[in-house]
């Protein structure tokens, strides 16, 4: 990989040690997938939660922070592993909220926004169509390349430091064109899908696709950016997908043509038996759900909005609770509408800083958790901790609350 | 392996040598090895229940969350970690943790790729040496 004089000097050293490390991190990756160079990003998003991190996660983010790093892009962070406000009263023992403030502090001595979203594109960090930028967490990366139409990979845990600190990171992967090209298309069932439709054909994509770039065709007008978020974030749970070319949505991808570059392309009809399939795999059990969880990833505050009409009139039933995960400014604005005090007359809780799957959902004495987030449910049932139901919104309020 | 020795492609440096372990499946540390025992916890694994302490381990690809150079380095810190792993496309993941290893811990974890994976059987219940610079892989006893 060719680095500039300026690089050279910051990889030897003479830039301090903590752009030292970046540096070589960011070589050692560079070289790995033969990049040519190094370029510079607008902004970084990283990951800072304990329960993915761990113990040397936290000595990593030290690290960085006490040896000199200083973030030199704008910032921003993925949720925490507790709600950083009110940990206490879900639950949390206060020994594991400790390791994740000990990342917060680390965090906010490099300069970081203090974000604390998978949807930093929703509230904070909203990048041009055509930047350059360096995002960990998969479902932003997927919405940042299939949306915005600006270019990222998806970051690791560790080289996202080395991006935020040095502003640069290796150009391959989904920063080149020729990788941005469509390989396999999809066309929808026909008829109304719910929302649980959209998160079924985002995870039936991600595990057929392969390392293929894939294409959705026929969505329908109407469809929201918050359900292409849902999609896009089961997608990326499923494979290894960062991008979907959403065809007539997608910045160039106005149509097939555009999106293969002129390429023949395979297409497979997602069918209402596949999604079924998908449905049936996610619901790992029967068992009524000691938690529901809504808000993998966040919702906005629309979707908020949406959710406790819904849920108007109805109690949640005993045994059960209900979170609902959003943004700070998702919480702020539920707040200011109104739409929290009718969520939360229902029993719900709405939380925010922190989401489902990242955290210590058994410390916290749950054991069956239902959602309606294709990517809660596989990521989650992976680790096998709790058991994990999968179903529409309609059906977890028809199960889990009285009229 | 017929002559005993192969090189593949050298990505972190450094010397090792330890009993093969060896997934034909993607891998990944994630979720998938349990940073306290060193076991294989992915209940998809082709090596599930295999413990890769001190070994050499080897599997085709990586998969999964980018969090797995964290959860790779957790079982670094915790002195569960394999010797070396060697791979036959790039796990990014590993190549990070690996880095971080050597940087927190002073851990030299070699990392080799570009092993074919028509090689794999060569390798399994062998004693391999592994040469992280050169990507040099020696049967040293079978």
């Amino acid at each position: 990989m060719h680095l500039t004089s300026a690089e050279e000097r910051a990889l030897r050293g003479e830039e301090g040690e903590a752009k030292q490390l970046a540096m070589e991190l960011l070589t050692k990756v560079g070289d790995a997938v033969s990049a040519d160079s190094l370029v510079p990003i607008k902004s970084a998003h990283v990951l800072a939660h304990y329960s993915s991190l761990h113990e040397a996660g936290i000595e990593v983010l030290e690290r960085f922070a006490n040896s000199g790093g200083r973030f030199s892009v704008p910032t921003t962070v993925d949720p925490a592993s507790v709600d950083l406000e009110h940990w206490r009263s879900f639950g949390v023992p206060e020994e594991y909220a400790q390791k994740q403030f000990r990342l917060c502090e680390a965090y906010a001595k490099m300069g970081g926004i203090a974000c604390w979203t998978c949807v930093q594109y929703q509230v904070s960090n909203f990048p041009k169509s055509g930047e350059t930028v360096a995002w960990a967490e998969s479902n932003s990366v997927v919405f940042a390349n299939s949306l915005i139409g600006c270019r990222t990979n998806k970051i690791a845990a560790g080289l996202d430091m080395a991006c935020a600190i040095t502003g640069l990171t290796p150009s391959f992967g989904m920063l080149l064109d020729r990788n941005r090209v469509a390989q396999i298309s999809y066309r929808l069932p026909s008829g109304p899908l719910s929302d649980l439709d959209y998160r079924s054909v985002g995870f039936y994509i991600g595990r057929t696709a392969g390392s293929r770039v894939p294409a959705l065709e026929n969505l329908p007008a109407s469809v929201s950016s918050d359900e292409l978020k849902h999609l896009g974030a089961a997608a990326a749970a499923a494979g290894p997908v960062t991008m979907i070319h959403y065809i007539g949505f997608t910045p160039g991808s106005g149509s097939l043509r555009d999106a293969a570059k002129g390429e023949r392309t395979e297409t497979l009809d997602v069918t209402r038996k596949d999604l079924e399939e998908v449905a049936a795999e996610l619901n790992q059990t029967d068992e009524a759900p000691d938690l529901v969880a809504f808000g993998v990833p966040h919702l906005s505050a629309n979707e908020i909005g949406v959710l406790a009409k819904a849920l108007a009139g109805r109690k949640l039933k005993r045994g059960v609770k209900m979170y609902v995960y959003t943004s700070t400014q998702g919480l702020q604005m539920a707040e200011m509408s109104g739409a929290r005090a009718e969520l939360e007359a229902t029993g719900a809780r709405l939380t925010h800083t922190t989401d489902a799957e990242i955290s210590p959902l058994k410390k916290m004495g749950f054991g069956v958790v239902m959602t309606n987030s294709a990517k809660m449910a596989e990521i989650v049932s992976a680790e096998g901790e709790v058991r994990m139901r999968y179903a529409s919104t309609r059906q977890i309020v028809e199960e889990t609350t009285d009229s | 392996m017929s002559d005993k020795t192969v090189v593949a492609r050298g990505m972190v440096p450094g010397l090792a040598s330890g009993m093969a372990l060896v997934s034909r499946k993607a891998f990944t540390f994630a979720h998938g090895v349990d940073p306290s025992t060193g076991d294989v916890t992915d209940a998809h694994s082709d090596i599930s229940g295999e413990n890769v302490k001190g070994r050499v381990l080897i599997y085709p690809f990586g998969k999964g969350s980018t969090t797995a150079s964290a959860w790779f380095l957790e079982t670094v810190r915790l002195g569960n970690a394999p010797v070396a792993v060697v791979t036959e496309g790039i796990d990014l993941g590993v190549v990070i943790g690996s880095v971080l290893a050597k940087a927190l811990y002073g851990k030299d974890i070699p990392l080799l790729s570009g092993l074919g994976r028509e090689l794999f059987p060569a390798t399994a219940g062998s004693k391999l040496s592994v040469d992280g610079t050169t990507g040099r892989i020696e049967v040293v006893l079978t």
